[in-house]
């Protein structure tokens, strides 16, 4: 299975996505999961996107949130840092959240409040809670590790895979299982549906556009949609760069409070 | 004109009987398509301000319409069993149909801010899993008492009770629910004691109940009516015409209002019960008259047309006076009263025109041999009857003196009583006492802060869109942009004027921020700073100084001792900086800066039910929301809500560039009571000077007119005046009963004046008159005046408070207003009868 995942890990990264022949060789569901966790979070050694998210209520009202989210990996699939920079709307400016991702602990998460000139850790515990008022949860930005589920595969066709998700611990999360469509090309995750305990669909992530960006298939706009009350978010990626060669400093708590501005220039 | 009328009606009875029947038949083919009204809300019509923002306020700050689940346990409710059933109460309704889980409030459900260990903070589910020892259940318990938004909302201080608020789509699937979760309660054999209430549990019983008493109420007064009139004329056959009349007008209104499409709604369920008395008593006197008058061997023809000659006039007028009582109510605003008033008063009127058709038609067909049984009946109960009646005359000239300063003393004494008038209800006390729902409200408010609810809504009247608009047109008229970016502009400026959001502008702008270049780009850039700058400043509930205001008002609230618990955004915002900051009461504050606010609402909203916010404020940040929780739903108590918030805006006004407002169910209760007691007073007063008039131009006299109103003025006052003294509510059914006992009381004074000027222009003798008229007319209005008052006695067994009370005054007021006409009049006659009778003699 190690062998089978850096298998996958080299053909996304490396090979670059349409290289069919060698995604068609995994069958293991659960390596096909981690690759897609690869493709879809850990792209280049480092990357910077300047994301803008439209969250729109069961109302159809809409609040806007804009950041730049810089990231480092120390592994592909294994340990990540992550400083995401909030600019809009203007009452949440310089707002900090900073992430770092581990594999065999909970991840550390920290927050940064101009307004009340305050730095907060965020305990450990649930990460499927709201990012930030939107449709998405934090375990979606930072992804959801594949340790956490059993994986099935439960069809597969030219282009995907369909694998069904089910958690190990019922009773840590909302869902009682979720699907997701699998590219075959990119080995990105196209839609995941999430069900609850009466097998009702009520929630679904989307990976609306794929770009290509610096050979690395990129998502840049995606959505989530609440199918019950029917909001929704959107999320747009622009700028997005990889293998910045970001300085392993900047993911520190002195970047909370002091932004380090020459990596957060989007137009170069 | 009657000649003609009656001999139609009798030599064409046939076609009478058929007409009726087929009429009757008709109209009943459309009682099956009935539609049940609960909702008090429709007291106001839709379209009345108050509800239009009432039910806008619901909408946009999300405020569900709620079923109210409450467990009370004798020690403590922190015990894993009764959490583990509560767990699963809540689970069982989320996963209903017609449930909206994600607003679903209860221990299950919510979110505990807290800080896990020092310095960090923490959101996590309350109780994602129930407890399994005690300690964890104490746990829970330490935590939601440092919640002041959930404490005493979803448990009790008292440790004893907690609630599972379950929001639900529509109200009229209500009972459904409820009859589900109470099963799924029943098969977990908890040892707690569980109630279900809220208002949709109780409008849908309300319905419920309402089919009892149509089915009980109005048949049984169908039968006391039928075993009086049995008693009285001893003969079925000759019954049986009254008891048609009544049947058929019953069912041809109340299928006409069905047919018509309107709803059935607590006011026009009581018109059955209403029309069956009165739709009887012209039968009555007719009936009366006939069996007085008809001997064995007379023509039947003939004694029918002396009694119609006699009676056909102050027929005509008692039913439209009694019509014109009910019609007025067409004057209050109240669109349920409106319906009910307009068809009893059709019904009344219909009930004359069966009458005098179909009665003569009826009794001309009966076999002679049942006639004939009359007279002798009518003789034989001459006796103690006739003889009370006498005597009662006897009394009421005798002492005439004496029955007049006791008539105004009674009129000073009501006078008095009418001032110390209650103005109150209480939709809750339409059950009555010991109804499952009232127990759950008596239950459920004594544990928590309240289970009624009124908002105070503020809002922005800045006009940040026509902000934004001024600064589009600002750049449109800027040279330096292209005609193809002017074009896009004016396209924004345009969707921005409809219905498109300012964020989605800024979302667009920033979009064509990336395309343009130099000029172009600096002035879309100055626009965007622009809109930035107004979106900022339009988010007026993000102000420290307008949280801190909102604050204020809150605790003041929580002074005046009437107010349970009120919930705002003032306490998201100080909970969540205390647990982003040291978790210390003192930290239980609002921030400095409106950065410091928003980013703490972004906490907030980073929790498992970030919509939770919008409950307390809109995505825009120009609205929000007061939450007031009161333990009673008594309009008095919730006017003297209103009022202590006015007392507090006169000392404290408003931040400028706001505007309050009340919405909520409790609040709006009290606009409909205050629009039906101003209605009624304007109907009371129309119906009473339109009866007035006509009876001037009945009598072509104007002391005649005055005589004729002065008993139902003492009846009304009277019984009004008793119920200040006594201290009974003026409530919903008090308020109608005002108009319909005028329209109904002054019947009785029509057919005693009209019979004692007959009389005298014969006798010439005052007392020979007071004699004769103490004879059959007397007999014949205490005879109508029973009829009615029994004829709604059956609305005592009436399941629901107010029919009980419509019962037991409508009878009173009838038997009150029979006896004052029949000793008032006397008296007044026998005082002032020089001027009375100057013309006539």
């Amino acid at each position: 299975m190690r062998i089978l995942t850096l298998l996958s890990l080299l053909a996304v990264t490396s090979v670059l996505p349409f290289d069919r022949a060698q995604a068609q060789e995994i069958t293991d569901p659960h390596a096909i999961a981690k690759q897609a966790e690869i493709a879809a979070y850990y792209a280049g050694d480092d990357g910077r996107s300047a994301a803008r998210m439209m969250i729109t209520d069961a109302q159809g009202r809409t609040q806007l949130r804009q950041f730049i989210i810089l990231r480092k990996d120390h592994s592909d699939g294994g340990r990540q840092d992550m400083l995401v920079f909030f600019s809009r709307p203007a009452d949440v400016r310089d707002t900090v959240f900073r992430v770092a991702k581990n594999i065999e602990r909970e991840d550390d998460r920290w927050l940064y409040l101009p307004g009340l000139d305050l730095i907060k850790r965020i305990s450990a515990g649930d990460k499927r809670t709201s990012f930030v008022g939107s449709h998405f949860f934090y375990e979606d930005v930072s992804g959801r590790g594949t340790s956490l589920d059993d994986f099935e595969l439960i069809s597969e066709t030219d282009a995907h895979y369909v694998l069904k998700a089910t958690p190990l611990d019922p009773a840590s999360v909302e869902f009682s299982h979720y699907e997701v469509r699998i590219d075959k090309n990119t080995m990105l995750p196209l839609k995941s549906r999430f069900y609850n305990a009466k097998g009702e669909a009520y929630r679904e992530v989307e990976a609306v556009t794929i770009e290509e960006i610096q050979g690395y298939p990129t998502v840049t706009h995606s959505r989530v949609k609440d199918l019950v009350s029917g909001g929704q978010t959107e999320m747009q990626f622009r700028f997005t760069s990889y293998n910045l060669d970001l300085p392993d400093s900047i993911f520190s708590e002195r970047s909370m409070r002091n932004p380090p501005t020459e990596w957060l220039e989007l137009r170069d | 004109m009657v000649n003609l009328l009656l001999t139609l009606s009798t030599r064409h009875r046939r076609w009478v009987f058929w007409a009726l029947a087929a009429l009757t038949l008709a109209l009943a083919s459309q009682l099956p398509r009935i539609t049940i009204d609960t909702d008090p809300e429709n007291m106001l019509p839709v379209d009345h301000p108050q509800r239009a923002f009432h039910n806008q306020a619901k909408e946009t700050f999300s405020m569900h319409d709620m079923i109210v689940v409450g467990v009370v346990s004798e020690n403590s409710i922190y015990d894993p069993a009764t959490l583990t059933a509560l767990h699963s109460v809540a689970r069982f309704s989320a996963g209903l149909d017609g449930v909206i889980a994600a607003d679903l409030m209860s221990l299950a459900d919510v979110d505990n801010i807290s800080q896990a260990e020092p310095g960090t903070i923490r959101f996590e589910w309350m109780m994602k899993t129930p407890p399994e020892t005690v300690s964890e259940a104490l746990a829970i318990r330490d935590q939601v008492a440092d919640l002041p938004l959930l404490y005493n909302t979803i448990v009790a201080d008292s440790d004893q009770a907690a609630a599972i608020y379950v929001p639900i789509k529509d109200k009229n699937e209500s009972y459904r629910l409820a009859e589900q979760i109470r099963g799924h309660i029943n098969s977990l054999d908890s040892a707690d004691d569980w109630h279900i209430t809220g208002l949709p549990v109780a409008e849908d019983q309300f319905g419920y109940e309402m089919f009892v008493q149509m089915g009980i109420s109005a048949p049984l007064a169908g039968l006391v009516i039928f075993i009086l009139l049995y008693m009285f004329f001893r003969n079925v056959p000759f019954i049986l015409a009254a008891m048609i009349v009544a049947m058929a007008t019953v069912v041809i209104t109340m299928g006409l209002l069905i047919g018509l499409g309107f709803t059935v709604h607590i006011m026009s369920s009581m018109i059955a019960i209403f029309l069956m008395p009165i739709a009887v008593v012209d039968s009555v006197h007719i009936l009366s008259e006939f069996a007085d008058r008809h001997k064995p061997g007379d023509d039947v023809k003939n004694t029918l047309a002396d009694v119609m000659r006699h009676l056909f006039q102050p027929m005509l007028f008692t039913s439209v006076t009694s019509a014109v009582g009910f019609l007025s109510l067409l004057l209050t605003p109240i669109p349920p009263v409106q319906i009910f008033g307009a068809f009893v008063g059709f019904g009344i009127l219909l009930a004359f025109v069966i009458t005098v058709i179909f009665v003569p038609a009826y009794i001309s067909a009966l076999k002679p041999a049942t006639l004939a049984r009359l007279s002798k009946v009518e003789a034989a109960q001459g006796g103690r009857f006739a003889r009370t009646i006498q005597g009662l005359g006897k009394r009421s000239g005798r002492y005439a003196k004496f029955w007049v300063a006791a008539f105004i003393a009674i009129s000073a004494i009501s006078v008095v009583g009418i001032q110390q008038i209650n103005i109150n209800d209480n939709p809750i006390r339409w059950f009555k006492e010991g109804h499952e729902i009232r127990v759950a409200d008596k239950v459920l408010n004594k544990h928590f802060a309240g289970t009624y609810d009124a908002y105070l809504v503020l809002q922005s009247k800045a006009d940040s869109q026509q902000l934004l608009v001024n600064a589009m047109d600002k750049q449109l008229s800027n040279a330096a942009l292209t005609t193809k970016t002017r074009n896009w502009l004016a396209e924004q400026r345009d969707a921005l004027l409809g219905d498109m959001a300012a964020g989605e502008f800024i979302w667009n702008l920033e979009d064509k921020l990336y395309e343009v270049k130099g000029a172009e780009a600096e002035a879309l850039s100055e626009l965007m700073q622009s809109a930035e700058q107004l979106g900022s400043n339009s988010k007026t509930f993000t102000s420290p100084a307008i949280l801190a205001y909102m604050d204020g008002l809150q605790d003041y609230l929580l002074t005046t001792g009437l107010v349970g618990k009120s919930n705002s955004l003032a306490d998201v915002v100080k909970t969540v900086n205390r647990e982003l900051g040291s978790g210390a009461p003192e930290d239980y504050a609002i921030p400095a800066s409106a950065q410091g606010v928003a980013q703490v609402l972004m906490q907030y909203q980073s929790s498992h039910r970030p919509q939770d916010l919008w409950h307390f404020v809109t995505p825009d940040y120009q609205q929000s929301l007061i939450w007031l929780q009161l333990t009673s739903g008594d309009n008095q108590h919730m006017t003297a809500v209103t009022a202590a918030v006015d007392t507090y805006l006169d000392t404290h006004p408003l931040p400028a560039g706001l505007e309050l407002n009340w919405a909520g169910k409790a609040y709006l209760n009290v606009v409909w009571q205050e629009a039906m007691v101003e209605g009624m007073l304007a109907s009371l007063i129309s119906a009473f000077v339109v009866v007035f008039v006509m009876m001037v131009v009945l009598f072509r006299s104007l002391v005649f007119g005055v005589l004729a109103m002065l008993p139902l003025t003492l009846t009304i006052s009277f019984i009004y005046g008793l119920i200040g003294w006594i201290g009974k509510d003026y409530d919903m059914p008090i308020a109608v009963l005002s108009s319909l006992t005028l329209g109904l009381s002054v019947d009785f004074a029509i057919h005693f004046i009209e019979r004692a000027r007959a009389t005298q222009a014969e006798t010439k003798d005052w007392q020979s008159t007071l004699s004769i008229l103490f004879d059959e007319p007397a007999r014949a209005i205490s005879r109508n005046a029973i009829v009615i008052a029994v004829g709604f006695t059956p609305l005592l067994f009436a399941p629901l408070v107010p029919y009980i009370t419509v019962g037991v005054f409508l009878a009173s007021i009838m038997a009150i207003s029979a006896l004052v006409t029949l000793i008032m009049l006397p008296a007044v006659m026998t005082l002032a009868r020089r001027l009375i009778f100057k013309t006539e003699n």
